[in-house]
């Protein structure tokens, strides 16, 4: 379990999560809906150990993330995998971008001779990026080359990648903002895939419509922190704070 | 008496260089150039690595350190080089004066501001969300070093083509620390194309002079056309 207590983060003078905590189960999609600019990324990237939080703490399974040194924390690292907004694809085939996540996993003599097996166009592509490729429906490009695909294999590709290696929690950071509505459903396939391997998902969206269809628990972010956060259900049909219910309805703008 | 018509040939024609000058003087400029070019790479993309990823107080005038390196006149770098290496100087003892050795080091200090400027904006150019990614799928420091290296090769692989170019092309410095020595047989010392040119077209042997130039645009041109060559490869599958 992620579990995030009180965290608070600020860049400069300004405040953006304040005494924020959520959690996220093995096998649940969190949705985390809010309007643009209101902190999901900043989220995100304090649930990945990308970015320490000002204050708070995180924990994975029971260990706190900044109190423990870097190996320590390159440990818990790679227990996530995340998607962004854009594709961010290595200039590689679709085979090589899926292995990424598996190569810099293995010791140094055994990337060294798949390195040259590449060169010599004699590799093969490790079975779990080529599973995590179908689960995209991709697994027939994995020799083309990541440039030529569209804005929507793209998108797959990268999720792809973050699945290849067996993640135990998954964040995504509006994965479908840039998709047409057939990616969108095929990213949302492979996000229910993902939750039945008993992978923890996150999505952070501004697509309410989209996190009521995945979500099992929702948290609702405006202004620095969660208005509310509970069931999918709960929170759709029978919001219990004002403003969660007036943004719900479209009344809340911002 | 008849003459031997060959002991006429020389008077005649007039042969431009001896056997082995011009196979020497190209050995000696390609070793110079290679050579240099080779440390200076080693050097200057770890640099740009370094100057792309982290921040630090002073790093603009490093820049500008560099920048202005790309200007620099090669026959002051020639200068201070001499300087380096003749017997009063710090490199003294070590006798590198009139040596490609010594030619070697000019030119790494010719090479070494375009390789770091043009390495450097390679680098910087590759987008930060690739760098997050390699970071975000597990990767180390070094990992996120080595992705970004690989996706700027193409520019890297351009600096490394525009510093060989100022290298072999070069005159001023060579001409000062190498001295444009060949041995008593015209067997090239530290006699490069362009310090050859250089003395031939002073000497009034513009036949010799054209020749060596055109070898120098010719081996300029094989370079430019592999490198090319490289980038239509990937053009292709782009």
């Amino acid at each position: 379990m992620i579990r995030v207590s009180n965290v608070s983060h600020t860049y400069g003078d300004e405040s953006v999560l304040e005494t924020l905590s959520l959690s996220v189960e093995p096998g649940e999609v969190l949705g985390i809906i809010g309007p643009s600019g209101v902190g999901k990324t900043t989220l995100l990237r304090i649930l990945s150990l990308f970015v320490q939080p000002s204050e708070g703490t995180i924990e994975l399974d029971g260990r706190a993330a900044w109190s423990t040194d870097e190996s320590e924390r390159l440990a818990l690292r790679r227990q996530i995998g995340m998607v962004f907004q854009e594709a961010s694809l290595f200039d590689a085939t679709v085979a090589r971008n899926a292995e990424y996540g598996l190569r810099v996993r293995q010791p140094w003599s055994e990337r060294i001779r798949d390195h040259l097996r590449s060169i010599l166009g004699s590799s093969e592509t490790a079975a779990s990026a080529t599973e995590a490729l179908d689960v995209v429906g991709l697994s027939q490009k994995l020799e083309q080359e990541a440039r030529s695909l569209s804005g929507g294999e793209a998108q797959r590709v990268a999720f792809a990648r973050a699945l290849a290696y067996d993640p135990k929690y998954l964040l995504l950071d509006e994965p479908t903002s840039d998709l047409d509505p057939r990616n969108t459903g095929l990213i949302e396939e492979a996000v229910l895939e993902a939750r039945d391997r008993d992978i923890g998902v996150v999505v952070a969206t501004h697509d309410m419509h989209q996190a009521e269809r995945i979500s099992d628990r929702v948290g609702v972010l405006l202004g620095d922190g969660f208005t509310e956060i509970g069931p999918t259900e709960a929170i759709f049909e029978n919001p219990t704070d004002e403003r969660t219910r007036r943004f719900i309805s479209g009344e809340l703008v911002y | 008496m008849p003459l031997e018509p060959i002991a006429l040939l020389p008077a005649v024609v007039d042969l431009p260089f001896r056997e082995g000058y011009v196979s020497s003087t190209i050995y000696v400029s390609l070793y110079v150039s290679v050579t240099a070019v080779t440390l200076s790479t080693l050097f200057s993309v770890p640099v740009a690595i370094v100057l792309g990823f982290t921040d630090f107080p002073g790093k603009q005038l490093v820049k500008s350190i560099i920048n202005t390196g790309m200007g620099f006149p090669s026959v002051v770098v020639g200068l201070l080089v001499l300087f380096t290496v003749s017997n009063q100087g710090p490199l003294g003892p070590l006798d590198l004066i009139f040596t490609t050795e010594a030619m070697i080091m000019s030119q790494f200090v010719l090479a070494t501001p375009p390789i770091t400027a043009i390495s450097l904006a390679a680098i910087t150019g590759v987008s930060e969300n690739v760098r997050d990614a390699a970071r975000v799928l597990g990767g180390t420091r070094l990992d996120v070093a080595l992705v970004v290296i690989k996706e700027a090769r193409y520019g890297i692989a351009t600096a490394v083509l525009a510093g060989f170019g100022r290298a072999i092309s070069e005159v001023g410095s060579v001409l000062i620390v190498g001295g444009n020595i060949t041995s008593a047989e015209g067997i090239s010392k530290t006699r490069t194309l362009t310090t050859a040119i250089q003395l031939e077209a002073r000497q009034g042997q513009y036949e010799t002079a054209m020749v060596l130039g055109a070898i120098l645009v010719a081996l300029v041109l094989v370079v430019n056309a592999i490198v090319v060559r490289f980038g239509d490869t990937e053009a292709v599958n782009r």
